[in-house]
This record gives structure tokens, C-alpha cells and sequence, in this order.
């Protein structure tokens, strides 16, 4: 019952030196001063319904024995009760402006990561599951740290309360609700080893069940290719009942736990009532129960549930800690993986270069040899100067260039400065973006998110008008691979033209180009590496 | 659709109303007469009564009560689980129907292929199988609850109605506001979400060009915030729901005094206050399961938000009629004289084309990226357009061609099942199985992997491997029209060369069409395709 050692925020130095990341350790010191306004919020909020217990209690136990009630507690009843149900308020909001706050700074974090990140090791990353690590990681980190742990904290915070407030009443009657607790804990130890037990088991036997529905969602293309549709659904059919009959299994020892709170919460009620109500008739004498006023057993009677409250609420929690555990590790996994080690290249560590201020560079060799390699240490992307750094601006221009949302100018635009609308045409124009069958409309054609529905070779034409308009130097990466004939020659003309004014840096297995080249460096390996004019 | 699995759910759900409705009125009495036997014992107490009083008859059923209370909440959990996993696996299973017949299927790029959508969608298909049993069934209880509660209170004490009623109205009111902003930030983040995701996914797929030009911070950065923004419109979310539950936590307490107060200004003192004090602490019992009510509404409204996403898929596919495919000749030939290629939505591409396929005389689409191979290919195997090719003296629709066609999808996956039912080949000896893996080069990885019967998936074969097993399934294809979309992609010269060799031999007897992005020395009709 103890908030989990895995999750408590264990500075270690020599792990954040190394590089890991951290991401319970980072998501528990963002969670710092959110977490201490909502224990105190919590706090208010219990100690607050209290005090309305009391107050309530005193007045109907005097009203029902035709005492006198003092008006000025009634008043007080319900301001307190007023002032706690506003503290609850003030604790939901709490902690739902800390959990943003969590997962919004360990977003930060990440990207801070990302940022620092080589880009050869973003590029080994999976895409697909850094979006969903991005999307409900953080978020799930921060309930962990932020919710679960304010209850588990509460956990110790809100009985302790209750017991005080039933000492003040009886003794004997706190001691009896404390003497409950560690026979509920022992229940509870012993059950939740039994779930984790029969949990395991399921997985051995299940856990290739848990994905299917999802796992024929994601492949029913193939299966509709295969005419399988009607098999499949057969099979997910009974695979789907099968596994919901052995969720079942698990659930039913583990709502046991959920009916451990609820049986001690109850007994301790009906035990408290038949005790107090004994005493009052003055039948048996049990210490601390007789000779009470009827709003004192009152008292003890709603402070009881109280008491037993916290634990329901821990409880409720075991989710959330589950899947924040699993989310922090996902995290670390994904933002702290070793670097990946890039092929050695000596022939390339040997290699100086000295580039013209513009002109065709051709880098040509056989695929492996490092072409691309060498063009990304041209942008110091990759560790290896081989030439004086080129000018912190390029633009670089490939297959995988970036397509922004939005229309085809917006793309043509993106990241080139100002451009005025004439030139953006005439540029586009050139390179036969506008007269695309395939992408009717122009200028002002829509383009899907990422580029999703154009082909590779609008991809980069895109790029290269896109080089062209920003004005800087080019790297192109293998500009005219996988291009129908009429597309290369219009990117290699607009390559050639932009190298009249700049420098242009193309990796390439095109000969035309090549041959097109003010200088050509050969990676062809066994020969040193030659640099021809 | 499964009528055992409909009465086993009804069934469960009638269990599970009646443990609801039982652990709510055990609750409620337990607190309530357990205030009352004090009051009464309090009373007695005084007099001589007290020795008269008969004390085990009440202490009796609050026993019984606390018992109950329990053992009809498990039995609540329990059975309500039971129902909604019933319900889910009926659900699941007309969802998975209903998705294969979208016509979004068989377009290009199955969106749900992709992780992070595929996340989303399953939160949505889980938000429509929970609701019933986290909004439905409380709902129904509480409802129950409040009602006689609320009568009760007219018979005892009637004016507290009106501090009863006002709060219900309240409740009511900021519910209403509840439900109507919470749809509308719900609606938000999730557009927030899926836009800081494709975001993240296009900086991603572009990362080297982007971290070359330095713009990757900032696109990365920008996909992020999006992504925060979305838990800023869930945070706002969550501060409506706080100020329902702080309405709804002062309701049960609010009542009870209301109750004792207006009791007392009747005229009720001292033994005649006991009835109104048992009413004062069943309203305090319930206002504990009042506190659950936005959690109740919010899961209305992402069942609702979910139904609507999920119905996208699935409404379309509702006005496709299926028509019913003729498929008992194999036709030797297939003949479009002018074939007006489309794009995968349908637009028009290029000027048309002339297309003979022929049995034993394979079909080579040769173009470049881009310049819609795989459309034709899925055009002539009736996954998208409607148009109808001449075989002899017969004419097949699409929908002809559908059942006839074995499509090779050049991204086809891997289902993560044993290797056989990868295979899609129905009962077929293993040897057949085997020879068809011999064929593709994959007979020494999958005995390695366990043999025919061994779990696979996915992510643990190279692309060239799945693409092999894939190559394995039209092997062991029998339709008679073959069309393979890049069917050596992933794969190196040299074993790509001797696989499809093989493969042609093998299907000599069928109609193929095969595309490849570069010129083939594959003998055959060749048709070049132009953007």
C-alpha cells in the first residue's frame, strides 16, 4: 500500500550523465508544486467534511431529543459544507491543471530530445509508435505521478484525519477502525497476489488473443485481398469470446479487492451502529460506546465511511499506475535508445574537400558507398567535416522533402522566404508542377497532410522550385531516381541553372547528371577517392 | 447477429440491473436505519422502554444490509462487465464485417494501417462497447434512487421538495452546459490531436531534410503544441466536470438538511423526527453515488463523438450494394478497348487506354513513381471504379472481377496468427504449404520461426520477408486472375529475378498483370504507363 518504489523520484546522476532519459523522474519534478496545492486542496476537502459531519450531528441529535440547537451551528453546517464541496472543486481543478501541466512539459522534453537527436537515429526510430507515445504517454506519466500518487499520499492523510476525529468523540471507537486496517490490508495483499498470479497465467495462455480485433482491422486490406473477409470474421468471432471468457476469470478475483473496501467500509458501519445502539439502551456496557450523547454515535457513525474512503480511491488508481509505468518505460525506450552507429566510412574520414562557391558538385559511387553520408556531413548532420562547412542555409532536396498541409504555392513556398506570386508561377511552371494531370488545379491545388497524396516525383519537383526560390545553396540526394524520363530532364535543367548562381551538391547515380558536373567526387571504393574537374 | 451471445447479454444485463438497484437500496438503508435505530435506542434509552425494546430485529438488517451492500456490488461489477464484454464481442465482430465491405479498403493507404490511428480508432470502438455499462446502467440507478427518495420527501416533508427540486434543476442545468461545451472541447481535442499527429508523422517521415535545412525544431515543436493544446481542451473539459461534481457532491447532504429542517418546521419533534432523520441519511447515501455524474456524461458524450467517427467508415459501405458475383468460368481473356484509368478517388487520369490480358501472355505496367500502377492494377481487379471488361462472349462488372481476382498488394502485412492461416490457403495438404515457401525462399526462415503452426507477426520479419510470404500467398492462389502490384520490391536482383521465374511458371494457366517501377526482362505484353 505503499506508493510503488519504481515511480518515487530517484535522482541519479550517473544515469542522466550517461544520456537515458528519465521520464518518472522528469514527470515527478514537474509534478512538484502541482501536487502539493492538490494535497492541500485534498486535505481542506476531507478536514472541511468533517467538520460538517460534526456540525450536522449536533444538530439533529439534540433535535430528535428535544434538546435545544444552538441556530449559529446549523449556520456553520452549512458553510462548512458550502466550503467543502468548493475545496473538492479546487482539488479536481488542481489536479487537472497539473496533469496538463506534467504532460505538457514532458512533451517539451521530448522534443528538446528529438531536437538533440542525429538524424540517422530519428530516422531509426518508428514513426507510428513515437505519434502514439507522443500523443498518450505523457498523459498517462502524468496521471501516474499527479493522481495516483496524490491518493496513495491521501491514503496515509485522509484516515489518519478521520481517526483523529473519532478520538475526539471515543477512543474506543477510533481504535476500532484502526484495528480494521491492517486486517483489510492483509485481505488485500493476499488478493492482489492472487490477481497478479492469475493475470500471468492469462497472458501466457491469452495474450496472443488480447490484439485481434485491432490487428485485423489494421491488416484488412490483405485480408480482402486474400477473400479471407469470411473466415476471419469466423475466427475473430470465436477468438473474441474466448478471450472475453477469460477476462472474465481475471475480473472476477479482481473486483474481490474492490469488495474487500466495500465489506470492511459496511461492517465497520453495522458494527459501529450495533455497539453505539447498545449503549444507548444502556443494555451492555462497552467501554467508549455507553454513555454517549445520540450526536456523538451520530458522528461516529458518518465518520466511519470516511475513513475507509481513501483506500476506495487508491484503488480505483491501480489503472492508472499500470499504465503510467508502461508509458514512462515506452518513453525512456523510445527518447533514450543508444545512438545508432553509423557504417564506418574511412575512406570518407580521409576525404578534404574544397567546394566552389557555386557550381555542380556530382558525388557518384555505387549504392553504400556513402554518398549520402557524405551530404549529410556536408550539413554537419552528421559528425565528419570532410569540407569547411557550408553556409548554416541550405536547401536540401530529395525524395523525402517536406510537403507542408495546405495548398501546392504554400508548399512551394514553405521555408523559402518572401516570394512574390509571379516568380512562384514561373518557377513552378518550369518544372512542370503545373500542367500535373495527376494534381489538377494549379497553384492552388490542394495538397493532403504530409504529402500523402502526391508521388514521389511531386515531392521533388516540389523540392527542387522550392531550392530554387530560397536563394541558398543546394544538397540534392539522389534528385532524379525514380522519376519518368521528361520529370529528370526538367530537374536536371533547374539544377543546372540554380548551380549558375550557387553551389549545388547532388549524390547521384544519373550520368547525365554527372556528366553535367563542374566537379565530380567518386566514392567508388578501392581507388582513393577521386575528385575529377 | 449471434442469437446465443444476445439472450447470454440480455441475461446478464437484467443480473446486472438488479445487483445495481439492490446495492443502491442496501446502501442507502444502511445508513439510514442505522441513524434511525440510534435515534430510536437514544429515545428508548431514557425510559423503561429500554428494556422492552426489541433491539435484534433492527441490528438484524442492518447486518443484512451491510452484507447485501457488498455482495450486490461485486455481483454488479461482475455482471455488468459480463454483459458489456458480451455486447463487445458481438459488436466487434459486426464492426469488423461492416469495415471489410467500406469501400475505403480497397482505396490507397489503409489509414487504420497506421499505428496511431489505429490507437485512436480502438479508443472510440472501446468508448461505444463501455457506455452502456459507465453511463447506462448508474444512470438507470440513481434515476430509481432519486425517485423514491424524492417521494418519500413529499410524503415527510413536503417543503423540503423545494430545495430538492432547485439543486436537481441546478444539476440539470449545469449538466445540460456539461454535456453541450464537453461535446464541443471533446470535438476540439480530437481534431488538435490528429492534427499534432500527422504533423509529427510528416516532420518525421521528412527528418533529414528538415534537420538540413533547420527547420526541424521548429515543425517538431509546433506538432507537439498541437498535441498539448488537445490535453488544454480535455483540462477545460475536466473543469466543467469539477463544477457538476462540487454541485452534485452538496445535493445528498443539501437534501438531509433539507429534509430535517422542513420535518421540524412541520411541527415533528423528538420521536417524530426518527422517519425524517432515516430519509436525512438515505439522501446523504445516495448524494456518495451523485458524485460518479459528469463522469456519467462524458462517457455519453465520447460514446456519442465515437459513434459518429466509427459510423464514417461504416455508413459508406451501407450504400454500396453488394451485388452477388457470377464466378464459375474461367475467362481466358479480358478486353477494355478504352479503359479511362482513375485515380484512387476516383478522378480521371490521363486519355484512355486499350487493355487485352490473356491467359499464359503475362501483362507488364511499366512507369514511373507516381504514374498509377497500382490503381490500374486495382481498377482491373474491381477495387475501385465500375467499369466492366469483355471476357469472350460474357461481360465482367467489377464485382465479378472482385471475386476472380487475387490482388498482390505490394504493402500486404502480416496477420498476426499462425503461419498457416497467413497463407490463406484454406485446407490444403502441408506439403503444398511447403512447396509454396520453397518456391518464395522462405521455407528455411519459417522452420526456423516454428514450422506451419508457429504464432508470427509482423514486426518480426524484414520487409523482404513479408513480401515472400506474400508471393508465398499467390502461390498458393487459385483464381484465375493474378495481379501482382511490384511483386520484387524489397527484394535483391538476383533472388527477386529467380522468385517471380518461378512464380510465373508456376501460374502459366491464369491471366497475369504485373506492375514494376522499372523496365523488366520479364517476356510479355508491356503497357507504359504516363502520369
Amino acid at each position: 500500500m505503499k506508493p510503488p518504489a519504481a515511480s518515487a523520484p530517484v535522482p541519479d546522476p550517473a544515469a542522466a550523465a550517461s544520456g537515458r532519459f528519465q521520464s518518472l523522474a522528469a514527470a515527478g519534478k514537474l509534478a512538484k508544486s502541482g501536487l502539493r496545492r492538490l494535497l492541500a486542496a485534498q486535505i481542506a476537502r476531507t478536514a472541511l467534511r468533517l467538520g460538517f459531519a460534526a456540525t450536522a450531528a449536533m444538530s439533529a441529535g439534540p433535535l430528535v431529543m428535544r434538546e435545544p440547537v444552538d441556530p449559529w451551528l446549523v449556520a456553520a453546517t452549512i458553510a462548512l459544507l458550502s466550503a467543502a464541496c468548493i475545496a473538492g472543486f479546487a482539488a479536481e481543478r488542481a489536479q487537472a491543471s497539473a496533469e496538463t501541466a506534467v504532460s505538457t512539459g514532458l512533451r517539451e522534453l521530448a522534443a528538446r530530445r528529438l531536437d538533440e537527436m542525429p538524424a540517422r537515429q530519428l530516422q531509426s526510430l518508428s514513426v507510428g509508435s513515437l505519434i502514439v507515445s507522443m500523443q498518450r504517454h505523457p498523459e498517462a506519466v502524468a496521471a501516474l505521478v499527479v493522481g495516483h500518487r496524490a491518493a496513495s499520499a491521501m491514503m496515509a492523510a485522509g484516515p489518519l484525519l478521520a481517526a483523529t476525529a473519532l478520538f475526539l468523540v471515543s477512543w474506543q471507537a477510533a481504535l476500532l477502525v484502526i484495528c480494521l486496517t491492517p486486517v483489510m490490508i492483509l485481505f488485500f495483499a493476499l488478493v492482489g497476489d492472487a490477481i497478479r498470479r492469475r493475470a500471468d497465467a492469462q497472458e501466457r495462455a491469452f495474450g496472443r488473443l488480447a490484439g485481434q480485433f485491432a490487428d485485423r482491422i489494421r491488416t484488412l486490406p490483405t485480408i480482402l485481398a486474400n477473400h479471407a473477409t469470411e473466415t476471419e470474421a469466423a475466427k475473430l468471432t470465436r477468438r473474441l469470446e474466448a478471450y472475453a471468457g477469460n477476462t472474465m476469470g481475471v475480473l472476477r478475483i479482481a473486483f474481490v479487492n474492490a469488495g474487500i473496501i466495500d465489506f470492511f467500509a459496511s461492517l465497520s458501519i453495522a458494527i459501529l451502529a450495533v455497539f453505539l445502539g447498545l449503549g444507548h439502551l444502556k443494555l451492555a456496557m462497552i467501554p467508549g460506546f455507553s454513555d454517549l450523547a445520540l450526536w456523538q454515535s451520530l458522528f461516529i457513525l458518518m465518520i466511519a465511511p470516511e475513513y475507509f474512503a481513501p483506500f476506495r480511491r487508491f484503488s480505483e488508481q491501480y489503472h492508472a499506475k499500470a499504465e503510467g509505468l508502461a508509458a514512462a518505460a515506452a518513453l525512456d525506450r523510445l527518447l533514450g535508445a543508444e545512438p545508432v552507429v553509423a557504417k564506418t566510412l574511412p575512406a570518407l574520414d580521409r576525404l578534404r574537400l574544397t567546394l566552389p562557391a557555386k557550381g555542380l558538385v556530382a558525388v557518384v559511387g555505387p549504392s553504400g558507398s556513402g554518398k549520402s553520408t557524405l551530404l549529410r556531413r556536408l550539413t554537419g548532420l552528421e559528425p565528419g567535416g570532410c569540407a569547411p562547412g557550408l553556409a548554416d542555409q541550405i536547401a536540401w532536396v530529395s525524395i523525402d522533402s517536406y510537403v507542408p498541409e495546405g495548398t501546392l504555392a504554400e508548399a512551394v513556398a514553405w521555408n523559402a522566404g518572401a516570394v512574390d506570386r509571379r516568380r512562384l508561377e514561373e518557377v513552378a511552371g518550369a518544372i512542370g508542377l503545373l500542367d500535373d494531370a495527376l494534381l489538377p488545379g494549379g497553384l492552388e491545388a490542394r495538397l493532403d497532410k504530409g504529402g500523402a497524396n502526391l508521388s514521389g516525383g511531386q515531392r521533388l519537383r516540389i523540392a527542387v522550385a522550392r531550392a530554387q526560390l530560397s536563394g541558398r545553396a543546394v544538397l540534392a540526394d539522389e534528385p532524379t531516381a525514380k522519376l519518368d524520363r521528361e520529370t529528370a530532364e526538367a530537374v536536371r535543367r533547374m539544377l543546372l541553372t540554380i548551380s549558375r548562381s550557387r553551389l549545388v551538391v547532388a549524390a547521384t547515380h544519373d550520368r547525365d547528371l554527372a556528366d553535367a558536373a563542374d566537379l565530380t567526387v567518386d566514392l567508388t571504393p578501392g581507388d582513393a577517392i577521386e575528385v575529377a574537374a | 447477429m449471434n442469437a446465443a451471445l444476445q439472450s447470454a447479454s440480455r441475461r446478464s444485463w437484467r443480473l446486472a440491473t438488479g445487483f445495481a438497484f439492490a446495492a443502491l437500496f442496501c446502501g442507502i438503508l444502511l445508513g439510514g436505519v442505522s441513524a434511525w435505530l440510534l435515534g430510536s435506542v437514544a429515545i428508548a434509552g431514557l425510559s423503561a422502554a429500554a428494556l422492552t425494546f426489541n433491539f435484534h430485529m433492527p441490528a438484524a438488517f442492518i447486518r443484512l444490509f451491510a452484507i447485501g451492500r457488498t455482495a450486490a456490488r461485486y455481483g454488479e461489477r461482475l455482471a455488468g462487465h459480463k454483459a458489456a464484454l458480451t455486447d463487445q464481442v458481438t459488436h466487434r465482430a459486426e464492426l469488423f464485417a461492416a469495415m471489410a465491405a467500406a469501400p475505403a479498403v480497397r482505396r490507397a493507404g489503409w489509414q487504420l494501417g497506421d499505428d496511431a490511428r489505429l490507437a485512436d480508432y480502438l479508443d472510440d470502438v472501446e468508448d461505444l462497447d463501455y457506455a452502456r455499462l459507465r453511463a447506462g446502467l448508474p444512470a438507470l440507478t440513481l434515476a430509481a434512487g432519486l425517485a423514491v427518495l424524492t417521494a418519500a420527501s413529499a410524503i415527510l416533508a413536503p417543503l423540503s421538495l423545494l430545495p430538492i427540486i432547485l439543486f436537481l434543476l441546478a444539476i440539470l442545468f449545469a449538466g445540460n452546459r456539461v454535456a453541450k461545451a464537453g461535446a464541443m472541447a471533446w470535438e476540439r481535442a480530437r481534431s488538435l490531436h490528429r492534427r499534432g499527429a500527422s504533423r509529427l508523422g510528416a516532420a518525421m517521415a521528412s527528418a533529414v531534410p528538415l534537420k538540413a535545412e533547420g527547420a526541424w525544431s521548429h515543425e517538431c515543436a509546433d506538432a507537439l503544441a498541437a498535441l498539448s493544446r488537445a490535453d488544454g481542451e480535455l483540462l477545460a473539459l475536466r473543469c466543467l466536470q469539477a463544477r457538476l461534481d462540487m454541485i452534485g457532491a452538496a445535493f445528498g447532504p443539501v437534501a438531509g438538511i433539507g429534509v430535517m429542517a422542513a420535518a421540524w418546521h412541520a411541527g415533528r419533534q423528538g420521536p417524530d423526527l426518527l422517519l425524517p432523520m432515516l430519509l436525512a441519511f438515505s439522501w446523504l447515501a445516495l448524494g456518495e453515488a451523485v458524485n460518479g455524474g459528469s463522469r456519467m456524461l462524458v462517457a455519453v458524450l465520447r460514446g456519442n463523438a465515437a459513434r459518429t467517427e466509427i459510423g464514417q467508415w461504416t455508413e459508406i459501405a451501407a450504400t454500396v450494394r453488394r451485388g452477388c458475383a457470377r464466378d464459375e468460368v474461367e475467362p481466358p481473356l479480358l478486353r477494355h478497348g478504352a479503359l479511362q484509368r482513375r485515380a484512387p478517388d476516383g478522378r480521371a487520369i490521363g486519355t484512355t487506354i486499350s487493355v487485352l490480358l490473356a491467359r499464359g501472355q503475362p501483362t507488364v505496367l511499366v512507369g514511373a513513381s507516381g504514374s498509377g500502377k497500382t490503381s490500374l492494377l486495382k481498377q482491373i481487379a474491381g477495387w475501385i471504379g465500375d467499369d466492366a471488361f469483355a471476357a469472350g462472349d460474357r461481360i465482367l462488372s467489377a464485382t465479378d472481377r472482385r471475386a476472380q481476382a487475387a490482388l498482390v498488394l505490394h504493402d500486404a502485412v502480416i496477420l498476426e496468427d499462425i503461419v498457416r492461416a497467413n497463407l490463406f490457403a484454406g485446407n490444403v495438404p502441408d506439403a503444398v504449404l511447403w512447396r509454396a515457401l520453397e518456391a518464395v525462399e522462405m521455407d528455411e526462415r519459417i522452420r526456423e520461426a516454428g514450422g506451419l503452426d508457429a504464432w508470427i507477426r509482423q514486426d518480426r520479419f524484414s520487409l523482404g520477408e513479408v513480401q515472400r510470404i506474400n508471393l508465398a500467398r499467390a502461390w498458393l492462389s487459385t483464381k484465375p486472375l493474378m495481379l501482382l502490384d511490384e511483386p520484387t520490391e524489397h527484394l535483391d536482383d538476383g533472388q527477386g529475378q529467380r522468385i517471380l521465374e518461378r512464380l510465373m511458371g508456376h501460374l502459366s494457366d491464369r491471366i497475369i498483370v504485373i506492375s514494376s517501377h522499372r523496365a523488366s526482362s520479364l517476356r510479355g505484353r508491356t503497357i507504359e504507363l504516363q502520369p
